[in-house]
Order: C-alpha cells, then structure tokens, then sequence
C-alpha cells in the first residue's frame, strides 16, 4: 500500500494560492515549484526547517521579491502585477526587522503607519500596544527582537486586513509574551473572519490555532492537508515482532518512520488503519497500540520522510 | 469553570473541550442553565482557534448537553436520563486505561482486576466513592 500525501485541498475559495513558484538566490534552489492553498479562513501553518524557503515563500506572495517561475495569487490578484493592492489587504510580521527608522520613536511609527490603511482602527491599535506591553517612547532601534516583533504584530492587526502573514510570528517572544499573543490572535480571529498563513518551524507553538498544515522541504511542499485529516490518516502503530521476521512488505512506501527496542517496533504510517493493522498482522506482528501523533510528532514524521 | 486542554493529548482538541464541559457537569461545577462562556472569551482563554470552540459548542448541543439561546449564548441543558453523562464521561476513562492497559502488554481483566484491589485499599491516593 504505497501511500501519497495529500497535496491538494478542495476547499476553494483559496485566499492565497501558488502555482509551481519558483525562486533561486545565484545557485541555490530557495522554492522549486511551490504550490500552496491557503483556503479562505483557514489558519495555516507552513512548517519547515531552516532555509525550506518558508519565509522567500511569503515574501513572493506580497511581491517584496520577484518570482523567478510560477506564479503567485493573493485574494486572485497577481501581486507582481497588483503588489500595493495585494499589501494594503495584508497584515505582514516580517522574519527580520530591518527598519530603517531606527532613529523614530515607536509611537511616531506606528502613526506613520496607520496614515497607510484607512482602515486602521486606532482603539484596537491602542489595546493591542498595552496589551503587548509596547512603549511609545521607545526608540525603534533599541527595540529587542521580541519587542520589535510585537510592534510588528501590532501593526499587522490594527487594520484588521482579510489576511495575515506572519513569518515566526513567536520567534524571540518570552513564554509570557507568546501566551498573550496567542491569546490575543484567538480573539483577533472570532472578531473578524481572517485568513492566516504562519510560517514556522516551532509548529507546537501555533498548534491550537491551526486547522491547515503545509510542509515545505527543500522549496516544495511534501504534504499539505487539513489538521483533522492529518490526525486520522497519520498514526503510530506499536507491535511485537517474532525472531527472525522479514517484514511487512505491504506497508511499503507507507512508513514515514521507524524505531524499534527489542522485538517492539514503531512505525508511522499513513493509511487507513484497518488496512495497516491487516498488513501488519498478515506479516506476524502482534499489534499492540494504534494512536494518534501531536501534531508536532506527525510534523516530525512527514518531515523525516525519504523521498 | 476552568477547562484545561492539552495538545499533546491524542483526542482533537474539540474532543478535549467536549469532555471537559461534560466533566463540569458530572461534577456539578457546571449546572443546567449556567451559561457557558462565549465562543471568543473561550477561545482566546483556551489560546485556540475560535472554529475549535465553535465545533465543540455545537457537537455538545446536538447531544443535548447544552442548548443556544439566540443572541444570548449557550447554555447547560437539563439533565438527559439519569446517568447518560456519568457513562459516557466513565466510558472515557476506562477507553484511555484500556488502551494504556495495552500498551503495557495487559489485558482488561488484569486491568479491571488491578482497579478493583486498587479501590479496595484504604490508600490515600484513593478518595473512594464520589
């Protein structure tokens, strides 16, 4: 039972698509044909390791870097073509804070900020700013990284746009400012409908908000499928094994991972687990547990996949 | 009413806010016609996404544990026959044991034997009877 990963979601309308998009820094591959689908509402966390080509992924979508193939839609505009149109609907939370207004002071940019979107609502700015702790007074370039992430956070949200992309939005955060944040995102979503793609690769950070997983490898994504069907279709399988057994030849290409202590083994399967408990006991193993995986555990799994 | 949640759980995590208001119920934490919190207070309380909160919020209501009021919010529900939540909140506990049981490499009447020494001892890890 060789098993394929699901690729493709059917939930359009998508909000962010991606059509085989590519992307190279001189030689290096950074995106290889990437096709993403982020449906309307969803929260979707793009995870990968370093250097998957998470965050040139989210920068192609907002046209802050040209596309080198493919092409990219956001809300069906085509952001090479429509890029401010694409921004102004857009909160973005950068991976880096390269200012460039160092020498303002927080409050000044953040009013330098809000005169970009009309929509900005400058009560919620406000609730945002104390709920995140954010001093006005503040020079912008001697904000720490969790700090200039907040403000950045804050002036993704304070315009309630249809769509947030936040590129490790908890990175550099304290365990306390990460809680309050996603505090503050969980309300942020039952306010106003919002699609949120997040890119990282602390997935049990994000976990209870997401309901879409992508994993990006090497510039393509090797899975991409709602959380829920990630949790039924991804399990671990636990079962004794006699002396000298050969193996089940009918799981091939369907275990994603393996471990085994004495005669026990452990494998990750995708597949219907009736079906991989039958291979499995066709084979002579004695299945001893079938469960789940946290999402981090499946995340993991996929991720440790030979291609 | 304090729900606690836990990702790491194999139950989804609508699952897991399921048991816990039916849990407040059994205990009495939660009684019919208490309110329960609001989609949004819940979901940025719990730090999960709102869909979550709403899905569990509307399972519960199509088993008859809570009720919408329209504009007002959701509510516990009289209690169904006698002990239908007890059961399945005990139904629960004893899957998770059962399945832990076979991890172990034992089987249910070694469990079920085990529990019952368990709670024939005075032990006071062993609160007896609620």
């Amino acid at each position: 039972m060789a098993s394929v990963l699901p690729l493709r979601l059917d939930e359009s309308p998508f909000v962010v698509a991606a059509h085989g998009l590519e992307k190279r820094f001189g030689r290096q591959r950074a995106l290889a044909g990437l096709e993403l689908q982020v449906p309307e509402g969803a929260v979707y966390v793009l995870v990968g390791p370093n250097g998957a080509g998470k965050t040139t992924a989210l920068k192609l979508l907002l046209d802050l870097l040209p596309a080198d193939g493919g092409r990219a839609e956001v809300f069906g505009l085509d952001p090479y073509r429509a890029g401010p149109a694409v921004r102004a609907r857009v909160g973005y939370v950068p991976e880096r804070h390269d200012w460039g207004y160092g020498w303002m002071r927080v409050g000044r940019l953040l009013r330098h900020h809000a005169t970009y979107f009309p929509a900005w609502d400058a009560a919620y700015a406000e609730r945002l700013a104390h709920a995140f702790g954010i001093d006005p007074d503040r020079r912008v370039g001697q904000l720490s990284k969790g700090q200039a992430r907040r403000v950045h956070l804050l002036m993704a949200m304070a315009h309630r746009p249809p769509l947030l992309l936040l590129d490790e939005p908890t990175d550099g955060l304290d365990p306390l400012a990460r809680d309050a944040t996603l505090g503050l995102l969980a309300e942020h979503l039952a306010d106003a409908p919002t699609t949120v793609l997040i890119s990282t690769h602390l997935v049990h950070e994000v976990e209870r908000l997401a309901d879409h997983v992508g994993v990006l490898r090497d510039g393509r994504l090797s899975a991409q499928l709602p959380l829920a069907m990630l949790h039924c279709g991804l399990r671990r399988y636990r079962a004794d094994v006699p002396e000298d057994w050969a193996g089940a030849a009918g799981l091939n290409g369907a275990v994603l991972r393996r471990a085994g202590l004495g005669r026990e083994i452990q494998w990750s399967v995708w597949g219907e687990e009736a079906e991989v408990v039958r291979q499995l006991a066709a084979s002579g193993a004695t299945v001893r547990d079938v469960a789940p995986l946290p999402l981090e555990d499946a995340v993991l799994a996929l991720l440790s996949r030979k291609e | 009413m304090q729900l606690s949640i836990n990702p790491a759980d194999a139950r989804p995590l609508y699952v897991q806010i399921m048991d816990e208001v039916r849990r407040a119920r059994v205990l009495g934490t939660l009684r019919p016609d208490d309110a329960l919190p609001s989609v949004r207070q819940l979901a940025a309380e719990l730090r999960v996404n709102p869909n979550t909160v709403a899905q569990a919020y509307r399972e519960l209501e199509r088993d008859g544990v809570v009720y919408v009021r329209r504009g007002q919010g959701t509510f516990i529900a009289e209690a169904q026959v006698d002990g239908t939540a007890r059961g399945i909140l005990a139904r629960g506990v004893a899957e998770r044991a059962l399945l832990d049981a076979h991890r172990h490499g034992l089987g249910a009447g070694e469990l079920i034997e085990a529990i019952r020494a368990l709670a024939r001892e005075p032990a006071t890890s062993n609160p007896g009877e609620p």
